[in-house]
């Protein structure tokens, strides 16, 4: 009928998602005021910065066509790894380090089994999952190990500078970094023509295997750094946290934001608003009061949703 | 052929096509082809890269439909463009690449997809067993029914996948390139049974590049040209360098124009940049030795699947090789990767474009910078600005269209997206230049402006290397030709020495 509407159409298909975050602000406070509530506003992104985090940290794996199976027990792990470094007395930079460092040892084996002895990422972080989870559970037992008298450590998890929790500003400082290293610096463009083309990029010189193995430890820098914030909001570390599930929230926030699982054209600044449009889904089914059954339906048949109309477009 | 030898060979056509056209938008794939196979008779289907064969292939697999024209077996008119009735009616296709599945038994292969089943529909394995065996006895084909496919030699695969087809009651085997993945042994293997076939009424269709497997296997054969069937004869009444000749045409047997001559530059400046000594990579190429002077260009050509490609991949280090020495200025290298080649400064145009040379989805600018990202970079921050500025040189250089840095490289014509994937690698300013098949797909004004660029690096002192298969091509842009048979660099020239018909017997001798 009109030759209007199919290009209205496409010109608002990149943002679909930012309009259905509107419609869901909109729909959400109408029906309950205190939605936009500053401080429900804040409680929202506080509750997805660790997902956030991860999510950021996977964008560039799922660019290059891979995938991150292993972000929940690394979580768990690097809390575990961190507890002990805190027990055994070590100063707090050196516990984050710890933390830290044990989640980007896990990511670079990854890395290294997927690139440099072409095992399929699925397969290989799958695995890392049990083997991660099996040595969490080796290392801190089934127990939940409390952590007191670490005003430091507490505050990462627990502090806020300004009313903001510090979680959020974790959170936004890991975004800009990632997106000042997707937009600013060669790196973008090297993970991008990977998952387009990786045999055109080696033949063009890059160091395509390398860099797939340090994607990977990016990867699991997030969940480690992630695993930290958990333990230090709950004053708990414990080999079960980042439980079954964790790692689907991360890869459907990509996703959402428009990352192919295909490999080639992504983003990290529309990762973050995969992440928001989650987020704002589960905080105003919590609102509304909708029973947890429910809303795992509900968000499985809006992802499936949102994916199949973004294979469309 | 006498009837004596062939019991089976009637006077009528076992296959025949008429008239066969398709026509993909204003290009005409297949012109008016006549086709025809008798029983018992092994026919070569010979022609460069898209001469058509692929086309007519396809028709008589049913998987494409032709515009006009018609297939007929033993007399009967096929119904066309309908795969399964075309296996029903006895015409079966080997593929290169293997169809089989390989965890499974070669029982289960031949009958995969159509087991004969009793009643409430179990598999009757009995019954399988009793046809599978009474097909190998028929056949005279050799073959362990339980054995796991996967676990199989290649040839022995390949004869799964035949006797699957003969299952269906073939009468005509198309066989694409059966020899690509098997060793020399194992393709007189092959030919034996495909002499048993032969002897057993079976037509079969021989498609393949490899002129030695022609002249030992084939009765008779078919030559294509640019969509056309230009030649039928029988093989004994034929010699290499006239099939070679009939396939790439009197238009190009003709001696080059003049032209072509005036500034020809044999050795070059008489620096040599490049030089190969001894290269060898077991089952692919053998002692090559040549040197490559600063301000010439050797072309290399020769049949396909003499190796070049394999032989250039070596030089670049993206690809291995066994023995041998890559010297750049005198300095022996011997790459390890694509990086260090470049380090060097070595490009390498490859030939596949889509899936080696561009990222597709990525913009014209982004391409033309994937080779010299490092060049850009400034502390840590990407030269956006200096970025945009070098890729609107190229683009003004090379004449891209259009002349936008931010459209996608999916959106560019053939010859434009190979004029971004040259520049990529001018761009790095190499002191020796390879290219493999630098204008495959691109139109006759494309060639020519590459033609231009390869002279204007030549001429600014480069030393460039150009893989071809297109004679015109080599006979216009070469000032020295080297000549690759089976693996080895046989001779080089000075092209100015060589006649079109030299370089063909060259090519074409054993």
């Amino acid at each position: 009928m009109s030759a209007l509407s199919p290009n209205i159409a496409t010109r608002l298909a990149p943002h679909a998602l930012t309009l259905a975050i509107a419609a869901f602000v909109v729909v959400f406070s109408i029906i309950e005021p205190a939605f936009l509530k500053p401080d429900n506003l804040v409680g929202i992104v506080r509750q997805v910065a660790m997902v956030g985090i991860m999510a950021t940290c996977m964008t560039f794996v799922i660019m290059t066509g891979g995938i991150d199976l292993s972000v929940g027990p690394v979580l768990a792990l690097s809390g575990v790894v961190a507890f002990f470094a805190m027990e055994a007395g070590y100063p707090l930079p050196l516990v984050l380090a710890a933390g830290l460092a044990a989640g980007v040892a896990v990511g670079l084996v990854s890395g290294a089994l997927i690139a440099f002895f072409g095992l399929p990422p699925i397969i290989v972080t799958l695995a890392m999952l049990s083997i991660v989870r099996g040595s969490a559970l080796l290392l801190g037992g089934p127990d939940l190990h409390s952590i007191r008298d670490q005003p430091g450590f507490t505050f990462i998890g627990t502090g806020s500078i300004a009313g903001i929790p510090f979680s959020i500003y974790l959170f936004i400082a890991v975004s800009l970094l990632m997106i000042f290293l997707q937009k600013m610096t060669p790196i973008g463009i090297c993970v991008a023509a990977i998952g387009e083309n990786e045999r055109a990029a080696f033949l063009s010189g890059h160091r395509t295997r390398t860099t797939k193995m340090w994607l990977y430890a990016i990867s699991a820098f997030g969940a480690a750094l992630a695993g930290i914030i958990q333990s230090s909001q709950v004053h708990t570390a414990s080999a079960t946290y980042g439980e079954f599930g964790t790692e689907l929230d991360v890869i459907a926030s990509v996703v959402l934001g428009g990352t192919s699982l295909m490999g080639g054209n992504g983003s990290v600044a529309r990762t973050i608003i995969g992440v928001m449009f989650l987020g704002i889904m589960n905080n105003g089914m919590n609102i509304l009061n909708v029973s947890i059954d429910i809303q795992l339906i509900a968000k499985g048949a809006i992802i499936a949703l949102a994916l199949a109309l973004a294979e469309r477009g | 052929m006498s009837a004596a030898a062939n019991p089976n060979a009637g006077s009528a056509s076992l296959v025949e096509a008429r008239g066969l056209t398709k026509v993909y938008g204003n290009l005409t794939a297949l012109n008016k082809a006549d086709f025809r196979v008798m029983r018992g008779e092994v026919r070569a289907l010979i022609g460069s890269n898209g001469a058509g064969k692929s086309t007519l292939i396809k028709i008589l697999t049913g998987a494409v439909m032709p515009t006009s024209g018609s297939v007929t077996l033993d007399g009967v008119e096929l119904p066309l463009g309908r795969p399964e009735e075309m296996i029903r009616n006895g015409i079966g296709c080997i593929y290169q690449h293997s169809n089989m599945a390989p965890a499974m038994s070669v029982l289960d292969n031949i009958f995969l997809g159509r087991q004969p089943t009793r009643r409430l529909g179990l598999v009757d394995v009995k019954a399988q067993r009793r046809e599978a065996e009474e097909l190998l006895e028929r056949y005279g084909i050799d073959l362990d029914l339980d054995a796991v496919v996967g676990e199989l030699p290649t040839v022995k695969q390949k004869e799964v996948e035949i006797v699957k087809a003969l299952a269906l009651d073939a009468k005509v085997l198309l066989m694409d390139e059966p020899t690509g993945w098997l060793a020399a042994s194992d393709v007189r293997r092959l030919h034996d049974t495909i002499r048993l076939l032969k002897s057993r009424g079976v037509g079969i269709v021989y498609i393949s590049h490899m002129l030695d497997e022609i002249f030992t296997v084939c009765d008779t054969m078919t030559i294509m040209r640019d969509g056309c069937v230009i030649a039928e004869a029988d093989v004994a009444n034929m010699t290499r360098a006239k099939v070679i000749e009939l396939m790439v045409g009197d238009r190009l047997a003709r001696e080059s124009s003049a032209a072509a001559h005036e500034a020809r530059h044999p050795c070059g400046n008489g620096e040599v940049r490049l030089s190969v000594k001894g290269l060898t990579r077991r089952g692919m190429f053998r002692d090559v030795s040549f040197d490559l002077y600063g301000g010439e260009i050797l072309c290399i050509t020769g049949l396909i699947g003499s190796k070049r490609t394999e032989l250039m991949h070596a030089i670049f280090g993206s690809e291995p090789c066994d023995a041998g020495t890559v010297e750049i200025d005198g300095k022996s290298v011997n790459f390890h990767s694509p990086g260090d080649a470049m380090a060097g400064g070595v490009g390498f145009v490859p030939e596949d474009r889509h899936r080696d040379g561009l990222m597709l989805g990525m913009t014209v600018t982004e391409n033309l910078v994937m080779t010299t990202l490092r060049r850009f970079r400034r502390l840590f921050l990407l030269d956006r600005k200096g970025i945009e500025a070098a890729s609107n040189r190229s683009i003004d250089d090379l004449s891209i269209k259009p002349a936008d840095g931010r459209k996608l490289v999916r959106h560019l014509s053939g010859g434009n997206q190979q004029k971004v994937l040259v520049g990529k690698w001018l761009r790095l300013g190499p002191k020796v230049i390879i290219l493999d098949e630098p204008t495959v797909g691109v139109d006759v004004g494309a060639k020519a402006e590459i033609y231009a660029i390869l002279r204007a690096e030549r001429d600014r002192g480069a030393a460039v290397l150009v893989v071809s298969s297109d004679l015109e091509e080599v006979m216009t842009v070469a000032d020295r030709i080297g000549i690759m048979v089976s693996g080895r660099l046989r001779s080089i020239h000075d092209a100015a020495d060589m006649s079109m018909a030299q370089v063909v017997a060259e090519i074409g001798a054993e």
